[in-house]
């Protein structure tokens, strides 16, 4: 679940049931309106006062059985990003450990810098600082690194991962579109030949070059991903390295016991001079499974034995907030954090079911997004939201006027179901009966009664599917299933709205659900990607999300929040806006 | 005897055959497709095929069931290549969702949900039968009142009630105890003994109720029959009479009711090890219905079915030796 996960960088599919989550990401300025928990910190120091020292156990507190994946390959949720990289999987560039904008702010990590690219961005070198090392010593070389990224490609044993790089890299494809380089574990000497012109290594190792099939301004971001971490080739057990990853990060796994706990010992080969980010404070990380939401609260709340050295893996639970957020309760003042997290959630309006873009309108003019909100918890879950794009992304977040003027006249959050009903009007068309489909658990119930009811004041039939939660997104996404209303949500990979914009709208893009977009648009995205300047190509992502809206191809609702607790001799925690998560490479014991 | 407990194993054999398939054609009857289930994020129809062939789910669907079959007795590789690996037999299958063995991953299981149904079952039927013996002495008497108002209570109240309870008063608010961390009572039976103490008393509780009220019944039921007078007629100690005469007549069904309810328990207590977060069969179960992780599903549905067979021989067997009027032919 859930598993839910938070996240991170990455553009996530907020499953809100459950399915795949990613990760997500974050942001920018906005996002400091986190409320506590690290007002000063930068990478290594405090975030709270204290000094940081040595030694100790952090005990990390889940809910879930297992993490989803510690593969590097097939690491993609925001918190798995966020634990695995901190302590396992190192990359080419990271974030910042820094709350706030400073968290994410680039900058190397086995990298000597954040990558140099050719002119126009198609080709893009990273050299390795000297003394990277996988846990037995041996040095972590180009070729490492070209041996994981190669892993994506093998996408019938390495699931669940990002495919940027089946994206990005200059690979010849099939007719069917897919690369004709099947992975390291078929036997293909062309498509092996494909991979290697794809990815090439400096004679001494020390260099990698990726070059692109287009040009990728960020894509010294993408790298961040540890789908673009090392894996040594002769300890690669494809399915199976999911449980023993072999280390190059300051800690290494000792016990893995699925369903109950996962123990971390420092990695004796780790040099920490080779690594600018992680300061690696504590002796030992322990994570244990399998524990109820409610109680991880609830053993925050009361702080006592080892759970004063704990943090979560997920925010605390709607019940609990008033207890930590609602009172001016001391105890909790300097070890909670409440803070935007980089998740848009909305409604998807399926063109091909509403193809009439004055009915789409007059959905998105009818819904009550206010109740949507107080279901969702209120303030605590978040604000009102006007687009895909979330304010935790920076300048690429723009209002996009759908609430104010974009629809001839502005709309109340309670929405407006005669104005809806004098567009349906203007249609010259009547109305189709809708369905609308959402993953069945209690939050997502009573958002679908209260759309249909809203909708219905509007005059529009509603009529609902709950899915199982579990099954939720494999529906949805096949074409032949989806219907004309889809809850949905979308949190970045990386801190840019090439991230959002391309996937949810993109052309033959799997997550546009509601087959958006036309070939100017599309073109657009295309000029937009090809941008060099971040800040001009944010300035695009922001129109292209305003388009969007306009054309009403989602119903945005929620820009979600976050809140954390951790323990009270849990040194340098906060919310980290590059993943949506405790910045676990930064914490320590207090003594 | 020999004859007829072979028979009955034969028996539970095929029953457990038929379930397997059974089982394998209603989840195969769902309408989720697990290829898409487990294809990530990144979805595109070319994964997703890639997938159904990595599942095994190209294949007819005799044929999938067939690979299933045959696992049970020689073992299934996955993969290829390099990436190849193998779940020896006995194998009932391979989750992908946990990237284990689906065998390994009951044996590692199956212990927590043994500790938990053998810890509750021994507390609550010797505390069930003692206060149903009781309070049926004590007919009519305010002991029997509250014996059994007691009993009623306890009843009313859902596992996860009392057992969120017992969490948040005795671990959380006093800290009496530490929080639940299951480890093997090899490795720290105190720490062992300091996890399973409460999930025992709470499923304890709850079936002692039962238990109470059953023993209760039976014996007052029992102890107005003739023989019973006439014992008592004859001389007889109390105890004996009540021990060797009431009680013994009176304990088949409480017998048949606690093999059903043990091997219930053995096969998950689903609620129970949720709350305390014990990593047993029922929590295993549970979790992956909420994934759809259906070689677990299967499995776990095929383990409780095993034990629901094997309590019901135990439990005829068992009759034999309480009631001597009892012939197993």
């Amino acid at each position: 679940m859930q598993t839910v996960k938070r996240n991170g960088l990455r553009l996530a599919a907020v499953m809100g049931a459950g399915v795949m989550l990613l990760a997500a990401c974050g942001g920018s300025s906005s996002s400091s309106e986190s409320s506590a928990g690290g007002s000063a910190a930068a990478s290594g120091s405090t975030g709270d006062g204290s000094a940081p020292t040595k030694g100790g156990t952090i005990n990390v507190l889940t809910l879930s059985e297992q993490f989803n994946h510690l593969d590097p390959q097939r690491n993609y949720t925001g918190v798995d990003l966020a634990f695995a990289s901190a302590y396992l999987n190192r990359t080419l560039t990271q974030y910042q450990l820094a709350p706030g904008a400073d968290g994410v702010t680039l900058v190397p990590d086995m990298a000597t810098d954040t990558g140099t690219s050719n002119a126009d961005a198609t080709s893009w070198s990273f050299t390795l600082r000297d003394g990277v090392s996988f846990q037995d010593g041996s040095p972590i070389g180009c070729a490492d690194i070209k041996y994981g990224v190669s892993r994506t490609f093998a996408t019938d044993i390495i699931t669940d991962g990002p495919t940027y790089a089946i994206t990005y890299l200059d690979i010849p494809q099939n007719d069917d579109g897919t690369s004709t380089y099947k992975g390291p574990f078929v036997e293909d000497a062309a498509g092996q030949a494909n991979f290697d012109k794809a990815v090439t290594c400096s004679d001494d190792n020390k260099t990698i070059t990726f070059n692109l099939n287009q040009p990728v301004g960020d894509f010294n971001y993408a790298v961040t991903l540890s789908a673009f971490s090392p894996v040594p080739k002769a300890s690669d057990t494809g399915e199976k390295y999911d449980d023993a990853v072999v280390s190059s990060g300051p800690y290494q796994i000792t016990e893995y016991t699925k369903g109950q706990k996962l123990v971390l010992d420092r990695n004796p080969n780790w040099d920490e001079a080779s690594d600018p980010i992680r300061k690696a404070w504590p002796d030992k990380v322990v994570v244990s499974f399998a524990i109820d939401a409610s109680a991880i609260d609830q053993r925050l709340i009361a702080d006592s034995g080892e759970d004063q050295t704990a943090v979560p893996i997920a925010g605390m639970q709607p019940e609990n907030l008033a207890t930590v957020f609602a009172s001016d309760d001391p105890r909790f003042a300097d070890r909670s954090v409440d803070a935007a997290d980089p998740y848009a959630r909305y409604m998807v309006i399926n063109t091909q079911k509403v193809p009439n873009l004055k009915q789409r309108e007059a959905i998105a003019v009818a819904v009550n997004r206010a109740e949507i909100l107080q279901i969702r918890g209120g303030d605590f879950a978040g604000t009102l939201a006007d687009g895909v794009i979330s304010p935790t992304l920076g300048a690429a977040y723009q209002p996009s006027d759908m609430w104010t003027s974009a629809f001839g006249q502005p709309i109340p959050d309670t929405g407006d179901p005669e104005y809806a009903k004098q567009l349906i009007t203007e249609s010259g068309e009547p109305m189709p009966k809708l369905i609308f489909q959402f993953p069945n658990n209690p939050v997502d119930e009573k958002i679908a009664v209260s759309t249909q009811a809203s909708l219905a004041k509007a005059g529009i039939e509603v009529e609902l599917a709950p899915l199982e939660p579990g099954e939720y997104y494999s529906i949805v996404m096949d074409p032949t299933k989806a219907e004309g209303l889809i809850r949905s949500g979308w949190a970045a990979d990386w801190p840019n709205a090439s991230t959002v914009i391309p996937p949810l709208f993109g052309q033959n893009e799997s997550f546009n659900l509601g087959f958006a977009g036309d070939q100017s648009y599309w073109d657009s995205i295309s000029t937009a990607k090809a941008n060099t300047d971040a800040t001009a190509q944010a300035a695009q992502w922001a129109d292209l999300n305003k388009q969007a809206m306009s054309q009403a191809w989602v119903v945005p609702q929620v820009f979600g929040k976050t809140q954390y607790i951790w323990g009270s001799k849990v040194g340098g925690s906060f919310m980290w806006d590059a993943y949506g998560a405790i910045p676990y490479a930064n914490l320590w014991v207090k003594q | 005897m020999t004859t007829y407990v072979i028979r009955r194993i034969a028996t539970g054999v095929l029953i457990l055959f038929l379930l397997s398939i059974l089982v394998f054609l209603l989840f195969n009857a769902l309408p989720a497709d697990p290829a898409a289930l487990t294809c990530g994020k990144s979805c595109t129809p070319a994964i997703i095929e890639a997938n159904r062939i990595r599942l095994g789910l190209d294949l007819p669907l005799w044929q999938q069931y067939w690979e299933f079959l045959k696992g049970i007795f020689v073992g299934r590789t996955y993969g290829y290549g390099q990436a190849a690996f193998t779940c020896p037999a006995p194998s009932l299958g391979y989750s992908f969702r946990r990237g284990e063995c689906v065998t390994e991953l009951l044996l590692s299981r199956l212990p927590v949900s043994i500790y938990l149904s053998l810890g509750a079952f021994i507390i609550w039927i010797v505390s069930g039968v003692f206060f149903g013996v009781y309070s049926a002495l004590r007919r009519g008497r305010w002991q029997e009142r509250v014996t059994t108002g007691v009993a009623l209570i306890g009843y009313s109240f859902p596992t996860f009630f009392i057992g969120l309870l017992a969490l948040y008063f005795v671990v959380i608010k006093w800290q009496w105890l530490p929080y639940p961390d299951y480890i093997s009572p090899f490795e720290d039976p105190v720490q062992f003994l300091q996890t399973m103490i409460l999930p025992w008393l709470t499923l304890a509780v709850v079936y002692a109720a039962f238990y109470i009220r059953l023993t209760r019944n039976q014996m007052i039921e029992t102890l107005g029959e003739d023989y019973i007078r006439t014992a008592r007629a004859k001389g007889l100690p109390e105890r004996t009479v009540i021990r060797k005469h009431a009680l013994r007549a009176g304990l088949t069904p409480i017998v048949t009711a606690a093999g059903l309810d043990l091997a219930i328990l053995l096969g998950g207590a689903i609620v129970t090890e949720s709350v305390f977060t014990l990593p047993g069969i029922g929590r295993l179960a549970i979790d992956s219905v909420l994934e759809a992780d259906l070689p677990v599903i299967t499995a776990t549905v095929l383990v409780a079915g095993a034990f629901i067979v094997i309590a019901n021989v135990v439990v005829d067997l068992l009759y034999a030796v309480i009631d001597p009027r009892v012939r197993l032919v």
